[in-house]
């Protein structure tokens, strides 16, 4: 077993688990932080994307042991029971989310593009949720939230995404 | 060099099957609030049916959406539903919510007729209340109708209706007849580039029109619409179950599955072709299926614009392209040296 405490949406959590558990399991198993998803479990669907330091990983393939001391932002992690994120806002409003599966790691893919890069592109938008496959959406309505969300980020009047698509 | 091409795919596609019996079910109640409860077999797999069913209820009823709580796929308490298939969710359980509410309707009507002196077959619901038709201040509030309708004449405001596309068996001797209640139609147009040095094929545009009738909720008829399309994007260019010789699948995982990513689906146009239906919901047929049919054939055919070869197995690899750019070079030289 190994002793484990990292940040996990601002709060210190301490665990102690077998060496192998991933950064997924040690996230939904010990801290029932369930908002990440076990899709494929090799890194290949995005589905258990979370934010370490500020970059999207594939939560399936870190290690626990590798997260000691690093700071993670879960999709529990951006609302709060007032407001939602406005990420998630845009989401809902866009209708970009069909069975929701994907939706928090796409949602954080997003985040950690915006916290980077405020003004992105479409291309830069595709680009980053490239590791984030979907089966409903075709991603169209996705981008659209995406790039409207930027703009609430920026402070800039929303577009409604009707006329983004127009 | 890469070379751009255009290609169009057309189809129709049956909603609402009548070879069998098909029928879904309802029950709408009206509460003393004023919002209702609307009971449904159908399961919401995140196409949106619940939201389009309780639009459905609220426009019969003369309220808000939100006023509707939809309680569904329970079979210990729902009625039946043949099932979220076949792109019949809005046409045929969208048919019986709408009879369930519009006979919850009546006895909102036979109530307020009691109230407002009024004979029934002159009132409308509207704006959550009962109004004399063309005398709209003339009017009393649904949540006090449903209370008088319970209360003083002992009957609750509850509707329960089953629909079901008429059964018509096909013609034994010919094979022929009505196996569907009704049709949708769509046009999907790719524009892509195809690189006649690799085979590779990069969509840049797809524009789709689409007929389902009424549009019911347009946004949600668009997100059906880009998804069948990035599904058929998959079907033209890239999916394949792959199998060994002892009928092992050999590309199990999303690996070497091949299927679309956020890069691979170009900006999806949609237009809704406007219509309706006399025997849908508001005149509501269907989109689901629909949606990745011509997809395909329009990127297939966009292929063939571009660099003058068609590929007739799918998916429309880059090998199994430049394969066809090769045969067709070959043949173009064998006819000069010829």
């Amino acid at each position: 077993m190994t002793d484990i405490a990292i940040t996990v949406n601002g709060e210190l959590r301490k665990a102690s688990v077998p060496s192998e558990t991933t950064l997924l399991q040690l996230l939904r198993d010990n801290f029932q932080l369930t908002g990440a998803k076990l899709g494929c479990d090799v890194g290949d669907c995005g589905a258990c994307t979370v934010i370490v330091d500020g970059a999207a990983v594939n939560a399936c393939l870190m290690l626990a042991v590798q997260a000691e001391g690093r700071d993670i932002i879960t999709i529990e992690g951006l609302a709060n029971r007032q407001v939602f994120h406005p990420l998630q806002q845009a989401f809902e409003e866009s209708g970009a989310l069909q069975c929701g599966f994907c939706g928090p790691g796409v949602i954080l893919s997003a985040k950690a593009l915006l916290d980077e890069n405020p003004d992105p592109d479409v291309y830069e938008i595709r680009d980053a949720l490239a590791g984030n496959l979907c089966r409903c959406t075709g991603y169209t309505k996705m981008i659209e939230a995406v790039q409207n969300a930027a703009r609430i980020l920026r402070g800039e009047p929303e577009i409604s995404s009707r006329m983004i698509s127009r | 060099m890469k070379r751009r091409g255009r290609g169009i795919g057309c189809m129709w596609y049956p909603i609402g099957f009548t070879v069998a019996a098909n029928p879904s079910a309802a029950t709408v109640k009206v509460n003393e609030d004023g919002t209702a409860t609307l009971l449904t077999g159908t399961v919401e797999t995140g196409q949106g049916a619940l939201t389009v069913l309780a639009q459905i209820a609220a426009q019969a009823l003369g309220i808000a959406t939100d006023d509707v709580h939809v309680v569904s796929a329970d079979t210990d308490a729902t009625p039946m539903d043949t099932g979220a298939i076949a792109s019949r969710t809005t046409y045929v359980t969208g048919n019986a919510v709408r009879l369930a509410a519009e006979n919850a309707r009546t006895i909102l009507f036979e109530a307020a007729a009691d109230l407002l002196r009024v004979k029934p077959g002159q009132l409308e619901a509207k704006d959550r209340k009962i109004q004399v038709k063309g005398y709209p201040q003339r009017c009393v509030d649904i949540a006090d109708i449903a209370g008088h309708a319970q209360t003083k004449l002992g009957q609750p405001p509850i509707g329960t209706a089953s629909w079901n596309p008429p059964t018509v068996a096909m013609d034994p001797e010919t094979g022929q007849g009505q196996p569907f209640s009704t049709y949708v139609y769509a046009t999907q147009i790719a524009e892509v580039d195809v690189d006649d040095e690799t085979g590779e094929v990069e969509i840049v545009r797809i524009v789709a029109a689409h007929d389902c009738g009424t549009a019911i909720n347009p946004m949600l008829v668009e997100g059906q619409v880009e998804g069948g399309i990035a599904m058929g994007i998959g079907y033209a260019l890239q999916e394949e179950i792959l199998f060994d010789d002892k009928g092992r699948q050999v590309n199990p995982n999303l690996t070497n599955y091949i299927m679309p990513t956020s890069l691979d689906v170009p900006d999806i146009d949609v237009s809704i072709v406007s219509n309706t239906d006399p025997t849908g919901p508001f005149g509501a047929k269907g989109v689901g299926e629909p949606t990745s049919v011509p997809t395909a054939a329009a990127i297939l055919n966009a292929i063939h614009d571009a660099v003058g070869v068609r590929v007739h197995s799918l998916p429309a690899t880059a090998e199994k392209v430049l394969a066809a750019i090769k045969a067709k070079r070959a043949a173009e030289q064998r006819q000069i040296a010829g």
